[in-house]
């Protein structure tokens, strides 16, 4: 199960790189390693996505890094990543030069303000469906909220709402507190 | 070569705020980079988004758009690396710790703790994006039509993005 061929690997990530459009990649991860592979557990992939949840950074690049260190060492970690960075990497930038540069005909613009608000309905049922299992902890719901008001309609600085919702929440669930359901 | 530093150093710590993904970094990016140093408008600042989502890849590749705005090619790689390779490499630094650590009671607490709040920055993202995006009851009902296609589960995302860009481009000939 372990010490998949580097190229192999490179190979497999990029593909899912290039498939998975649009959200939920980390379902993609899931189907192309546990289930259609076999090279990880389903406990192992699981354990890779919530540490790169909880560590500060984009979590496909931290899945990434994670599972590739697991299958291949560095090596896997460093062509993982590069592979489902880069495809995507170059296209945006030809993208983005067309898009500056003047050369986008004007429909292109009238599209994009469809496809802007049609992102919107995306990311409001991705949060909500990531949602539901995101509220175990003590005072859940009420460090969500508090997150949202603040940096969304009020626009506190987003560092300073991690340092002080998350300090109230690490507070509320830290270990040993009596009637937490968690301790060790 | 000091706004390339600005550039970098500014995406560097919006990949450290990264928490639970990318959608929570939103707003705080939109103000860094639409009010703050003015690098692009607010419309633009969607669109990219909007490119993002509909290309390869993890939607913070946005910032390559906005780099390559400030610094063409160099300014995208630039932009690009800072929002990656250090919270990568932390990744990288921890991983193999993590196995031992990940049952310790502090690490569960602190996934019980992270996640709410990593929700609520998700949902600010949401609203980051819906206020620039959603200009007049048409482009509501494109968000409002995507939201009940995608929750059904009936497309994929990509396909439903790219829909609503045609359908406007449609009804605006």
């Amino acid at each position: 199960m372990r010490q998949i061929r580097t190229f192999v690997l490179t190979r497999v990530f990029g593909w899912i790189g290039l498939i998975s459009i649009g959200g939920g990649r980390a379902a993609y991860f899931h189907d192309a390693l546990v289930v259609r592979r076999r090279w990880l557990t389903h406990e192992e992939f699981l354990q890779g996505l919530t540490l790169s949840q909880i560590l500060p950074g984009p979590t496909v690049s931290n899945l990434t890094v994670a599972l590739g260190l697991r299958l291949r060492g560095t090596a896997g970690a460093a062509c993982g990543a590069l592979a489902v960075l880069l495809p995507g990497a170059l296209i945006l930038l030809a993208l983005s030069a067309l898009y500056f540069g003047g050369g986008v005909a004007p429909g292109v613009g009238v599209a994009l303000r469809g496809m802007g608000a049609a992102v919107v309905g995306f990311v409001f049922v991705t949060t909500a469906r990531l949602a539901r299992g995101a509220m175990r902890g003590r005072g859940a719901p009420w460090i969500a909220a508090l997150a949202f008001l603040a940096v969304g309609p009020l626009r506190v600085n987003t560092l300073l709402v991690i340092l002080l919702a998350g300090g109230l929440s690490l507070w509320l669930n830290r270990p040993g507190r009596r009637g937490a359901k968690h301790a060790a | 070569m000091s706004h390339l530093a600005t550039l970098g150093w500014t995406f560097l710590r919006l990949s450290l705020m990264c928490l639970g993904g990318g959608l929570g970094v939103l707003p705080e990016m939109e103000r860094q980079v639409v009010s703050v140093h003015r690098w692009v408008t607010a419309r633009e600042f969607v669109d990219g988004y909007a490119l993002s989502q509909v290309t390869p890849g993890p939607a913070m590749l946005v910032a390559v758009f906005i780099g390559y705005r400030v610094g063409g090619a160099l300014g995208a790689l630039l932009a690009g690396a800072a929002m990656f390779l250090p919270t990568s490499a932390l990744t990288w630094a921890i991983a193999d710790r993590w196995e031992r650590l990940r049952g310790r009671p502090w690490a569960v607490a602190a996934e019980r703790a992270l996640a709410p709040l990593g929700t609520g920055l998700m949902a600010a993202g949401v609203y980051t994006l819906a206020r620039s995006a959603l200009v007049d009851q048409l482009t509501t009902a494109y968000a409002v039509a995507a939201a009940l296609l995608l929750a059904g589960g009936w497309l994929p995302p990509a396909a439903v993005v790219l829909a609503a860009g045609l359908v406007n481009w449609l009804i605006a000939r």
